[in-house]
């Protein structure tokens, strides 16, 4: 391309066709004031405030959107532009209403900063009264649009970045606002409450609401979301030690200047009042406040008799997937060097191990196997078993973007509705848990239709032929009679699939939670290595929260040693054992389900929990709570009292993400940065410390004494973690292709296929539980709930629990909206209220996770998965009753 | 189910026979709402979801679309336009009292239709015949010369049930 020459401000300077002045003037360090523009969003040249003047004929151009062309003459400040600029905001004030003295916008109006820049006193034009603010009883978010400048950013935020297009202008003239469908109060819309487009408007227009904290920021801290897998970009403002605002970070990251509802509104649980700020000890049955010394010192007392008495087999330790890799990393070497067993696993157990196993299987390593940016290079988009919208919203609005703005095809697999449904091109409703045999299907379908590279597949790839044969019997009409969905569908997505160069699979827990979650995760695998597009669109393991990869990475696992080492290898063993100096035990130790039936039997004693709920996280939570109760020695450390902390001899308390340095690792294997913003609660400290204080107190201590030291020996023992401390590098990265832990190759080379038979889960539903319940997550909580209950404005927001119901059953079961059911299962009931909706086929229920006063989990029995050791959650059998008024 | 509602859903079927006829094209959206329009004489609001899928456009923005054109309604129109000019000439010469007549007349404010969608009340900014000021316009019909005699005469059956 030609460069193009301009004077801009008397000098020359070149830039590239199709350029804008402003991206030019940016990179020449010239500032020109902007109201509409963001470089997140398309360019509408609505304000004008960023006019500059071409010399050569006197016009006046919005720099935001005119292309640079040769020979212009730009001036950005002369004595005109500046005139014409003034006038310009002068307007905008001079329809701005008196409250503006008193907004809370304030010093970060963007209005008030460029009038104060132009040196804008007092406005003489005549004032225009505006309308007055908009109810709204959501605790998000609130609209004073007589604020509103019209500059249509959060319309294009949410239209371009989120994809919701809650908002659009409504009106002509003096009475357009951007406004909701019927202009009703955006409880009663589409939005969800992201918060992307209050982080954009440039005035008080739009605000948060509810704040627990007012006044104004003091400082900013860049670090990653807490909450799912999707690992976003946050920036927490502080002031006085506490989380005040939550805006996006980072535009280059995996989430492009936008967030969910939790990441902008839920990170408030850290100042809750319920954190933990002392350590507990348990006498006589309450707890009492102790100093560390004396905490660490029961602790390490109590682990110490039991290994003396029962050796180190009697112990085990639950990890979690919500603390750093670093935490992560000293725990695992705590558990295998200090208490000397390998029973230590994670808590995306429940949700990740279907794909560690099926892909680790398949392509050699367990992750997503492609970055999210590259969705949008996808013309076939698969979506199976996942509700990306609540689960990983980044992730969504990926999809959307691609499918709205990419022209990608959507084909979404999937029995419930979920948002995304209105996007699909193609929409199959499989029967629950026959995703196998429509999998399978697909795959001859490309074999017989010759879809397949043969190439790649004779290059890279094993166990062809057993594939092949394993997939004579799934016809068409066999597969349409097991799943439901018309031979026709299945035949049109194989199709798409086969076809298309650069198609991307995307799955969630809906796959790796139901009863044979591995084998469905490796006949996805199969069908990306027949295509060969496992190397260019790739797979997408969606994982549920914030570092269950890293955990997992790290070696938080009984049977691999950090990176996926295994640990019953020998010379593996010799490796470690020769940098750790110390013996490892040989045998893979316990998985958690494992570790908590035997708690039960008596054959573990004592447990050390980190981060983790398993009370109401794990399946069959009755019995759960009965087998931490018969435990010796229970040690939980966590940021609350949560249930089962309430079981444990010792609590300590830990610091929260924003309390602490480290890393977590996202779904796309990118290790993103966590930075500490305020000063932990109280007494408590980070994970990884208190672990380390432990080991000392236990007599053995770890070679640990400031986080870098634990980074540096992350970076000499875990693969593919090599340099990752290097932040200085990670920040130069754009983001993209690099900076993730795996790339896109595959690590070994090649890959296996795996013939998978699709067993049908015949007299699964038992009779008298007609009903089959599915579980995942809702937007607005996340997890067991330990944390976003305690965020004020989520559990304001949405604070009953549920069951959803489709119409038909509903009528047939007499229950109307908003009755109080049981909902009853083989080994538990419990008591919530009926949501009816239209998207559930018959005979299906819905219940989200996360509410401690119905906690679902509780119905489920505990049957794990032969395979993975991971108990099965996503489905069960049911009944519901109606429970009558009193 | 009172007659409204009854309305409302035969409208949406004969809606969407209309839509698909256009749907997946986004230049179609304009000719689409017209198309809707003079078939039922407006847009009906519910109808607003049903459009944006088949054109794979935000509800939001097919509203605002609608909402920036004069010429597109939401509401039903009655099957008579009563415009009152509201321009110079016809102000000068006593078009405020005439629209403030009409309106008693009539029952309605501007912008709104008679229950029974015989009249809509507008108003318009000068209707090119200033000689005969102050006017207004029923259905194609000018009325020049307007006086309240004659505003009561035009409207006299109207009385008592607006
Ligand atoms: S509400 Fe804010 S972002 Fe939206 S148009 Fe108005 S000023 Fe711009
Ligand atoms: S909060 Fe999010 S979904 Fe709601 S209007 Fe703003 S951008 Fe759209
Ligand atoms: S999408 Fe996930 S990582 Fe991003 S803000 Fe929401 S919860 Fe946080
Ligand atoms: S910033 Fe260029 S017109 Fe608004
Ligand atoms: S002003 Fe009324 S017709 Fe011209």
């Amino acid at each position: 391309m030609q460069p193009i020459t301009i004077t801009l401000d008397g000098r020359e300077v070149s830039g590239y066709p199709g350029m804008t002045i402003l991206e030019l003037a940016k990179e020449s360090g010239i500032d020109i004031p902007t109201l509409c523009h963001d470089p997140q969003l398309t360019s509408v040249g609505a304000c004008r405030v960023c006019l500059v003047e071409d010399e050569r004929n006197g016009a006046l151009l919005a720099s935001c959107v005119a292309p640079i062309a040769s020979g212009m003459v730009i001036n950005t400040h002369s004595p005109r532009v500046m005139e014409r600029r003034k006038t310009i905001v002068k307007l905008m004030l001079a329809s701005h209403p008196d409250s503006c003295l008193v907004c809370d916008k304030g010093n970060r109006c963007q209005l008030r900063q460029i009038a104060s820049d132009l040196g804008i006193g007092l406005v003489e034009l005549q004032r225009i009264p505006q309308m007055a603010s908009i109810e709204e009883v959501n605790p998000f978010l609130e609209r004073d649009l007589s604020k509103c400048i019209l500059c249509a950013k959060c319309i294009r935020a949410c239209q371009e970045l989120v994809v919701e297009g809650a908002i659009d202008y409504f009106q002509r003239g003096f009475t357009t606002i951007p406004a909701t469908l019927n202009n009703l109060p955006l409880e009663n819309s589409e939005c969800t409450f992201c918060g992307t487009c209050v982080a954009l408007c440039p005035t008080g227009a739009l605000m948060e609401k509810d704040r627990t904290y007012g006044g104004t920021t003091k400082s900013m801290t860049e670090t990653t979301c807490p909450f799912c897998g999707c690992g976003c970009s946050i920036c927490l403002e502080i002031k006085d030690n506490q989380v005040v605002r939550v805006i996006p970070g980072k535009e280059d990251s995996v989430n492009h200047g936008a967030l969910c509802v939790r990441g902008s509104y839920g990170c408030d649980f850290v100042n809750s009042p319920d954190r933990l700020t002392k350590p507990l000890v348990k006498r006589d049955n309450t707890f009492e406040e102790v100093s560390w010394e004396e905490a660490l010192e029961q602790a390490a007392t109590g682990f110490k008799r039991i290994k003396d008495k029962r050796g180190s087999d009697g112990l085990a330790v639950l990890g979690s997937s919500k603390c750093t890799n670093e935490d992560n990393y000293v725990l695992q070497r705590f558990a295998r060097c200090v208490l000397g067993t390998n029973n230590i696993d994670n808590g995306s157990r429940l949700y990740n191990s279907a794909t560690r196993t099926g892909l680790g299987y398949s392509i050699g390593f367990p992750c997503t196997t492609n970055y999210l940016g590259a969705l949008g290079q996808s013309e076939i988009i698969i979506v199976i078993g996942a509700n990306p919208d609540s689960s990983a919203p980044v992730v969504g609005y990926a999809i959307k973007r691609a499918v709205k703005y990419k022209s990608a095809k959507l084909v979404l697999i999937d029995p419930r509705q979920t948002k995304l449904s209105s996007f699909a091109c193609l929409w199959l409703r499989p029967n629950v848990g026959t995703d196998v045999a429509l999998l399978n299907t697909l795959a001859k379908v490309i074999v017989d239709e010759a879809l397949l590279d043969e190439e790649y597949v004779a290059r890279k790839t094993d166990d062809f032929e057993a594939l092949t044969k394993a997939l004579e019997r799934y016809s068409l009409e066999y597969a349409e009679a097991i799943t439901g969905v018309p031979a026709e569908d299945i035949r049109s997505v194989a199709r798409l699939y086969g076809k298309a160069t650069q198609p991307a699979i995307v799955y969630g827990t809906g796959i790796t939670q139901q009863r044979g979650g591995t084998d469905s995760v490796r006949a996805i695998a199969n069908l990306a290595l027949l295509t060969g597009h496992i190397e260019r669109g790739g797979i997408y393991a969606l994982q549920r929260e914030n570092n269950g990869q890293g955990a997992c990475d790290m070696g938080v696992l009984p049977d691999f040693l950090p990176g996926y080492q295994n640990v019953a290898d020998a010379q593996t063993r010799t490796k470690f054992q020769e940098r750790w100096k110390v013996d490892l035990p040989a045998d893979p130790g316990l998985s958690a389900m494992e570790m908590l039936e035997r708690a039960k039997s008596g054959k573990i004693n004592g447990l050390y929990i980190v981060g983790e709920n398993p009370c109401l996280s794990f399946p069959h939570s009755g019995l759960i709570t009965k087998a931490l109760a018969s435990l010796d020695f229970l040690v939980v450390q966590d940021m609350f009292l949560t249930e089962t902390a309430k079981l444990a001899n010792v609590v300590l308390p830990a610091a929260s993400f924003a309390e602490k340095d480290g890393t977590f690792t996202n779904f796309e294997g990118r290790v993103n940065r966590v930075r500490k913003a305020i000063e932990p609660m109280g007494e408590s400290l980070p994970d990884w410390e208190i672990v380390a204080r432990l080991a000392d107190k236990m007599g053995c201590p770890l070679p640990f004494s400031s986080l870098q030291d634990v980074m540096s020996e992350i970076e000499e023992l875990v693969p593919s973690y090599e340099a990752y401390s290097d932040y200085e590098r990670q920040d130069e990265l754009a983001y993209g292709e690099t900076g993730r832990t795996y790339g896109r190759q595959l690590l070994k080379g090649f890959a296996r296929f795996s013939p998978i038979e699709y067993t049908p889960q015949a007299g699964e539903r038992k009779s008298g539980y007609p009903f089959t319940l599915l579980t995942g997550t809702t937007l607005y909580h996340f997890g067991t709930g330990s944390r976003s209950s305690r965020s004020l404005r989520l559990k304001k927001f949405s604070p009953q629990s549920f069951v959803e119901i489709g119409e038909t059953d509903a009528r047939k079961l007499g229950v109307s909206h908003g009755d109080k059911v049981s909902v009853i299962s083989r080994v538990s009931k419990l008591a919530t209220s009926a949501r009816i909706i239209d998207g559930l086929p018959e005979g299906t229920l819905f219940m989200p996770i996360s509410f401690a006063e119905a906690p679902v989990n509780e119905l489920f029995d505990i049957a794990l998965d032969s395979e993975t050791k991971a108990p099965l959650m996503k489905a069960c059998s049911v009944k519901v009753e109606k429970i009558p008024l009193p | 189910m009172d007659k409204e509602e009854i309305t409302g859903e035969l409208d949406l079927a004969q809606i969407n026979a209309i839509v698909s006829e256009y749907s997946q094209h986004k230049w179609a959206l304009i000719p689409l709402l017209q198309k809707i329009q003079s078939e039922l004489g407006y847009i009906p609001p519910q109808s607003i979801p049903l459009i944006a899928r088949s054109l794979g456009l935000f509800p939001s923005q097919v509203q605002g679309v609608i909402s920036f054109y004069t010429q597109l309604y939401t509401q039903p129109r009655g099957r008579k336009i009563v415009r009152v000019c509201r321009g110079t000439a016809c102000h000068v010469r006593g078009g405020k009292t005439i629209l403030k007549l009409v309106k008693q007349h009539l029952g309605l404010e501007e912008g709104e239709t008679s229950p029974d969608l015989e009249y809509t009340l507008e108003t318009v900014a000068c209707i090119g015949v200033c000689a005969l000021a102050p006017n207004i316009v029923v259905g194609d019909h000018v009325h020049g010369h307007m006086n309240p005699k004659k505003a009561e005469q035009l409207f006299r059956n109207r009385e008592g049930r607006g």
